[in-house]
């Protein structure tokens, strides 16, 4: 492992732990190992303060059934401060229920990724990039930027790993800084 | 019990049978299990020829010839090593009845003849399950239909006149489904997604995942799906009496009566991943569930990594996928 990272709890991330009950450690310490929730990761996200934009475009899609079964998936979900940020618009207007998916499957990739596991990889990389498919078929690219861990689409947005994750039953939420699509990207 | 199904060779499936007619299933085509290494052509051209008649009025529906703008894309090459299978191999030839179909066809038996599949299937190591792995495959072209949607007449080369293509590209949120590296554009527009070239014609539609393809959307009767095979059924615990049907990167419940979406079960990648290849791009961080990560650690000799319902180990050096397990307790 290469950095400890400091274990400064941002107030975000307090907030997150108090509303989600998750056991993390420290947020945005890549290696602390965090223990799992008892609660999905649809239960998780409802219960998340400042994630209510997030929530509602996967109520909008129709995927929270997704989000409460079997899984397992890793959710990067951006706060609502992001979804401000990226001027997206509303993403509970129900005539957005098909671009509420499409975002959603671009935030989403297989399995369990912890913290810990992608700062594992990035520091086994030669490049110290590495790769997850996401559920839009396209690629995020993971890289150390500091103390802190990037994320990048395909479409050339970026996002930070902050906060807290929490860690489901059926996977894990990955709070980052903005969205991971880019609204000037067509 | 974990199944662990082959190490170190190659799975392949031999062929389908294409040329049987499934018009009268509503146009679908089915598509093939994990081991099928086709890359769009021939399983689609199969669709083609699967296809009902058209009842949109545009005619020459079918599926695209796909190219794959994302998929099995390589870091450093695009080099795909296939290992030669090993010592130890047994090899299985069997013409059946697809196992994982039988369920789906019973409920449905009035809709025409029964997909026969040949298989041939090598493994070592082959525990007490003896069907084979089965995964889902995205489609290279998001399986878009070539032709003009439903209710476009066909005119000249594409399916609107420019102006109202125009109108469909002028869609907001159209960049959650731009693609790079391509020329061709996706344009949104009342739950299809639709393809257009750079003169604005119309080349090839689909129904998208929270469009047309949303919990009480009836399904769209041109469009082909995959049904769930019986690990995924396992898998997932769909015990219920609906219709379980892949398509694009998700796993929806319909009800077999009305045809209508019940459900969105899973999100899949749809990557095609096989023993004795390579793995794909895009699964380099040890992902493996929580509940099984005592028995799948990485080591030095073996990688895990998760996709749509299985576990894979993989070699660290070679990148090639050594085994595909289930995960079934």
């Amino acid at each position: 492992m290469r950095t400890i990272m400091r274990r400064a709890l941002t107030p975000l991330a307090v907030i997150l732990l108090a509303a989600c009950g998750g056991e993390e450690k420290a947020a945005g310490d890549a290696t602390a190992e965090t223990q799992p929730s008892d609660r999905t990761l649809a239960a998780t996200l409802q219960n998340a303060d400042g994630y209510g934009a997030l929530g509602a475009a996967v109520r909008n899609a129709g995927l929270t059934s997704v989000l409460d079964g079997v899984g397992p998936y890793t959710v990067f979900a951006p706060a609502d401060a992001a979804f401000t940020a990226a001027g997206t618009g509303d993403f509970t207007d129900p005539s957005l229920r098909a671009q509420s998916a499409a975002l959603l499957r671009a935030h989403i990739v297989p399995g369990a990724l912890t913290r810990r596991d992608i700062a594992a990889a990035i520091e086994r990389d030669a490049d110290g990039s590495v790769q997850m498919r996401s559920m839009a078929n396209t690629l995020l690219t993971f890289t150390r930027d500091g103390e802190a861990i990037t994320v990048a689409s395909e479409s050339g947005a970026r996002a930070r790993l902050t906060g807290a994750e929490n860690v489901a039953t059926n996977g894990v939420l990955q709070p980052v800084d903005a969205l991971l699509v880019r609204p000037d990207a067509s | 019990m974990n199944k662990i199904i082959p190490a170190a060779a190659a799975l392949i499936v031999a062929l389908s049978a294409p040329q049987i007619a499934l018009a009268q299933d509503h146009g679908r085509g089915h598509g093939g299990d994990h081991a099928k290494d086709d890359h769009g052509g021939g399983r689609q051209a199969a669709r083609n020829e699967d296809r009902g008649p058209d009842r949109s009025g545009g005619g020459g529906n079918g599926r695209g010839r796909g190219h794959d703008d994302n998929g099995a894309r390589g870091r450093g090459g695009e080099a795909r090593a296939v290992i030669a299978p090993v010592a130890r191999v047994e090899a299985r030839v069997a013409e059946r009845r697809n196992d994982d179909r039988r369920r789906d066809d019973h409920r449905r038996e009035d809709r025409g003849p029964v997909r026969i599949e040949r298989e041939v299937v090598r493994t070592v190591d082959r525990r007490d399950d003896r069907s084979p792995i089965t995964v889902f495959r995205i489609e290279p072209d998001r399986g878009l239909v070539t032709g003009c949607p439903p209710g476009l007449a066909k005119k000249g080369n594409g399916c609107l006149p420019p102006g109202q293509a125009r109108q469909i590209a002028r869609a907001r949120y159209d960049y959650l489904w731009a693609r790079r590296n391509t020329d061709e554009q996706y344009r949104y527009d009342d739950g299809y997604l639709y393809r257009v070239d750079r003169g604005g014609s119309v080349m090839g539609w689909l129904p998208v995942l929270g469009g047309a393809l949303a919990p009480g959307a009836v399904w769209p009767t041109q469009y082909s799906y995959q049904p769930v095979p019986q690990y995924y059924t396992s898998y997932y615990g769909l015990n219920d009496p609906y219709d379980y049907r892949y398509a694009n990167g998700a796993l929806y419940g319909v009800d077999p009566r009305t045809q209508a979406i019940t459900q969105v079960v899973a999100l899949l990648t749809g990557q095609p991943i096989n023993v004795g290849q390579q793995m794909p791009a895009g699964y380099d961080v040890y992902n493996v569930p929580y509940a099984y990560r005592d028995q799948y650690v990485d080591t030095a000799d073996s990688w895990y990594r998760y996709n749509d319902g299985y576990v894979y180990q993989v070699d660290p050096t070679t990148q090639l996928v050594q085994a595909a397990i289930q995960l079934l307790t």
